[in-house]
């Protein structure tokens, strides 16, 4: 198989948290990377560390110990406008609450990640957006606002949203979790079905254990360490996700 | 650089919080128009006063310095000098102060002092007594060029009848109240007795009414030379009386010309030192409480958008999640901040000016007859950018603080947290 270059790599990453002299370690010398199209399925318990994780990759958090790169480039001891230049440009969020402006349309809160990189990549990616949000079955809500959508359909818009500056990697913090089953269902379903077509990759936290065995590769995190072997149901197929 | 992206979020953040932005218009057009009311009618109310006070006297006056007594005892050193004046006599004017008999020559170089200077006016001014049948009172006599002297007091716009510009010798011009309490009309004939007992007889050529009580009832304007013969004042005057359009810049003028002059120069400022107090005090109380108005203004939009910010607490931390950076999301509150105070200022200032023109319509009738204003409202475009210039900066200002801590807010926390 072909050698594909990471988008996210984690070097000896740890993290440690500090109350006045107190010292708490959450994560100790993780080291994995993601490629393009990979699906990714972080689990562990309450207070392991995944979350922690999924932010110092997202760059959301700095780590304490090791590096983070994104596409070869070292970014964890970028200042806070540098990371919210990567985040803007090359990563995507969908979280547990999706979080969609109440302000905005559909179609504008999917586009809000383009509208902060300017008015013509906004035009430029508004038909692209369009279709996915077609491909996930609400295009006669494009001009509706948030509060008026179920639960479900926001989370649709906010997993459409995190495709829109058409990002490296995805990061969802518990996608499913505040969903009932169908909707949860539906949710997963899409976020693999767009990950397969658009080649990028997702790291998804979860706790749902079913959810985690259909994805390509499974993180499963204890007490802040990564637990030994790392579980590989579907190899890899990147040859074939990628467009 | 406010991007697309900060002006569409601000935008929208307003048009979607209709009901605080409003609250927010509302106080700082409450502001703003409450900074130009007070600013204009306290303002207003302090010209009146000092229109009142000096509407009817010179801005500076230019007279001969008093003649100091000297002691009965250096009778001998002195001399024979029989106008020497001694501690304890009593004296009339002319004795008591020396006129000024050069007045011609120093006329063309006052004439040319100041640019803002309107006249300089060469009086004649005592005390003479008025007779007419069994009525005798004590008058104060003028004897003036009236071309000039309408520059000091305006005489001729407020004749109720007869002339003053083109008065002639043996005319007399008079306040409507003097000439009431001696039943006087025009064409009357009247006798004024001067000082040194000279009576000379007069016709009475114009009454008016100026709402100045000190011209309107004690003082009757003669012409020049009629004041100097009744007076005995031979070819002197008593004093230079000028006027400035800016009465403000009277004080600074009258102290460069003073070492230039001869005679004892005095303007405004110095004969009214309690209105300058007044006037002052009331300067202090109106800024303060623009000060205050302002504070309270600033508060209101401070604590406004606080409100707004909490309430927006999650989508900062979306925003700034998705690759806001605190920069461009502190921008934005305070933009939205401007924005509020600026639509408050156009709000603001047109009620402001309304409300100004209805009370500058108003019109009483005073106890003297005249029909006048009782406010007396300028408006200066001048306090009207002032006021708006205060409410956006205020607005910048007061926005700033809630705007740095959305600028804070730790996504990390608002995603965990919800």
């Amino acid at each position: 198989m072909m050698a594909t270059e990471p988008v996210v790599e984690l070097d000896m990453v740890g993290k440690t948290y500090y109350t006045g002299d107190i010292a708490t370690p959450v994560l100790f010398d993780i080291s994995f990377s993601i490629v393009p199209g990979e699906f990714v399925a972080i689990v562990g318990g309450s207070g392991s560390g995944k979350t922690t994780l999924l932010n110092l990759m997202g760059l959301l958090d700095r780590p304490t110990a090791g590096c983070v790169r994104v596409e070869s480039q070292e970014v964890s001891q970028l200042d806070e406008p540098g990371r919210a230049r990567v985040r803007r440009e090359r990563l995507g969020f969908i979280f547990q609450f999706h979080y969609l402006l109440p302000e905005f349309t559909v179609l504008e809160n999917a586009l809000m990640p383009c509208r902060m990189r300017g008015r013509a990549f906004e035009k430029q990616q508004e038909p692209r957006m369009r279709e996915l949000i077609a491909a996930v079955g609400m295009s006669d809500k494009l001009k509706v606002r948030p509060p008026q959508l179920s639960g479900g359909q926001q989370q649709r818009v906010a997993v459409v949203r995190s495709l829109a500056n058409d990002p490296a990697v995805v990061f969802a913090d518990e996608p499913t979790g505040n969903l009932d089953s169908v909707s949860g269902r539906m949710v997963f379903d899409l976020m693999k079905r767009l990950s397969r077509e658009s080649g990028t990759a997702f790291v998804m936290v979860t706790h749902d254990e079913n959810f985690a065995l259909e994805a390509d590769r499974v993180i499963r995190i204890r007490d802040g360490r990564i637990q030994a072997p790392e579980e590989t149901l579907p190899p890899v197929s990147s040859g074939s996700s990628l467009p | 650089m406010l991007t697309y992206f900060i002006r569409s979020v601000a935008f929208r953040h307003l048009r979607y919080s209709i009901g605080q932005s409003l609250l927010t218009i509302g106080v700082v057009g409450i502001s703003v128009l409450l900074i130009i009311y007070l600013w204009t009618v306290i303002s207003g109310t302090q010209e009146r006063i000092t229109q009142n006070t000096t509407g009817a006297i010179p801005h500076i006056t230019v007279e001969p310095p008093e003649r100091t007594p000297v002691g009965a005892w250096q009778l001998t050193a002195l001399g024979q000098n029989t106008d020497t004046l001694y501690v304890g006599e009593v004296v009339n004017l002319p004795k008591a102060r020396e006129g000024i008999e050069d007045w011609q020559l120093w006329l063309p170089y006052l004439d040319g002092v100041d640019s803002s200077l309107t006249t300089v006016s060469p009086t004649v001014s005592g005390q003479a007594f008025m007779n007419r049948g069994s009525r005798q009172q004590s008058v104060r006599v003028l004897g003036v060029l009236p071309e000039r002297h309408n520059g000091v007091v305006e005489i001729e716009k407020n004749l109720l009848e007869g002339r003053f510009l083109t008065m002639v010798s043996g005319d007399l011009v008079l306040g409507r109240k003097l000439a009431s309490d001696f039943g006087l009309k025009m064409r009357d004939k009247v006798r004024l007795v001067g000082p040194e007992g000279l009576t000379l007889n007069f016709t009475v050529a114009g009454i008016y009414n100026t709402g100045f009580g000190q011209i309107d009832d004690g003082q009757v304007f003669v012409t020049l030379r009629d004041g100097q013969s009744l007076l005995e004042l031979g070819g002197s005057i008593s004093s230079f009386g000028l006027k400035f359009a800016d009465l403000y810049k009277a004080e600074s003028i009258s102290q460069k010309i003073a070492p230039t002059l001869p005679f004892k120069v005095r303007s405004w400022v110095i004969d009214n030192p309690n209105l300058f107090r007044t006037l002052d005090a009331q300067s202090q109380t109106r800024n303060l409480i623009l000060i205050m108005t302002t504070i309270a203004s600033g508060f209101g939009i401070a604590s406004i958008l606080v409100m707004v910010v909490t309430s927006k607490y999650r989508e900062i931390g979306i925003l700034k999640a998705m690759g806001a950076t605190p920069g461009e999301i502190k921008q934005i509150f305070v933009l939205e901040g401007l924005l509020l105070a600026i639509v408050g200022c156009f709000v603001g200032v047109p009620l402001g000016v309304l409300l100004l023109k209805g009370l500058a319509a108003i019109r009483t009738v005073g106890p003297d007859g005249r029909v006048d204003a009782p406010f007396l409202i300028i408006i200066e475009p001048s306090v009207l950018i002032g006021a708006s210039i205060v409410a956006i900066v205020v607005g910048a200002i007061a926005s700033y603080f809630p705007a740095r801590r959305a600028g804070q807010v730790d996504p990390i926390q608002v995603i965990r947290g919800a």
